[in-house]
């Protein structure tokens, strides 16, 4: 699981282009959108676009369970671990 | 009689060509500029937006950002013939080949994008236009800004950007030398005496053939000593002059 998630720290600060931010500057555990790291909407959508290309899942853009697996970076990989066909 | 502006400040920025001085010596000696990569580092911005700006955005927010300089916050008039059309262009390429699109390079394509960033990194809620009027779209921005202080504008900044039409648009320009990435803004202000005017009248006759890109020589006869410069454009005329 560490792998993964340090897989999706990556896609992370290279799908949004996050200048000066390392892997280690993000805590898996803590908030992607708003607080946290700061990521916006559009992020969000681009950041489903990469996670979709890389792995395969599908999701829907706007529910509730979407917006739980894009809590963190650990949710993420939870959710990547449950329905990647990549 | 038409409304005078004078230009209060003024600020360009091209690879190789950063600051006034450099702008100022090529435009009294025009060759190519050296640098033809590099970027401006638009440190003004919070990363966390600039993150989104390709570099012809970049160019023109940071002529924007030093347009302004610490005068005081006035409407913007952002003017591109051809706007981020690279980014257009690989949208369009990627949506011929069944490709997702990138939401943020969606969002970023649209001729308003820079002006709307522009606004949201200032949390300045005042004027933003933009504008694309083809050879014409420098005098279609001076309009507008004129058009605003006569409104009753203290000011208003006019940015233009640009840079060479990618492939396969790219023969629908002529190649002409001074067409590299470029960003410049000028600052209007309604002149107290002399000024400069802008006028429109017809044109019959054929156009010349231009050896010069029409904004770089527009900017070329804002920032000398010439008192006239005329740009012919299809069926019409534009009349730059300087009044004493």
């Amino acid at each position: 699981m560490q792998a993964l998630e340090l897989e999706i720290k990556n896609l992370v600060i290279e799908s949004l282009n996050l200048e000066d931010i390392t892997p280690d500057d993000i805590d898996s555990n803590a908030a992607l959108f708003v607080e946290g790291l700061g990521l916006d909407s559009i992020d969000a959508l681009e950041l489903g676009l990469a996670l979709q290309k890389r792995y395969g899942v599908a999701m829907s853009a706007d529910s509730e369970e979407t917006r739980r697996h894009f809590a963190s970076v650990r949710t993420l990989a939870e959710f990547v671990t449950a329905h990647r066909t990549k | 009689m038409t409304l005078r502006f004078a230009i209060s400040n003024w600020a360009a920025w091209a690879p190789g060509l950063t600051d006034q001085a450099a702008w100022q010596h090529w435009l009294r000696h025009p060759s190519q500029p050296e640098a033809e990569a590099g970027q401006p580092t638009l440190s003004e911005m919070p990363a966390m937006m600039r993150r989104r700006v390709e570099r012809l955005g970049r160019i023109a927010l940071q002529a924007s950002y030093w347009g302004l300089a610490e005068q005081p916050s006035c409407p913007v008039v952002f003017a591109s013939r051809f706007g981020d059309i690279s980014r257009s262009v690989d949208l369009l390429q990627q949506l011929a080949q069944g490709e997702t699109l990138s939401p943020t390079a969606f969002s970023m394509s649209v001729h308003n994008a820079i002006g709307a960033l522009f606004s949201i990194a200032r949390a300045d809620p005042t004027s933003y236009t933009a504008i694309a009027a083809g050879e014409e779209t420098v005098e279609a921005a001076f309009t507008e800004a004129i058009g605003q202080l006569a409104d009753g504008a203290e000011a208003v900044l006019v940015v233009y950007y640009d840079e060479p039409l990618p492939a396969p648009h790219q023969h629908f320009l002529p190649n002409l030398p001074d067409n590299f990435p470029r960003a410049w803004a000028c600052r209007l202000e309604h002149a107290a005496s002399g000024g400069i005017s802008l006028e429109c009248a017809p044109h019959t006759d054929a156009t010349p053939p231009a050896s010069r890109t029409a904004d770089i020589e527009i900017l070329h006869f804002l920032l000398s000593e010439s008192t006239a410069h005329l740009h012919i454009a299809g069926k019409r005329q534009w009349r730059w002059q300087k009044h004493a």
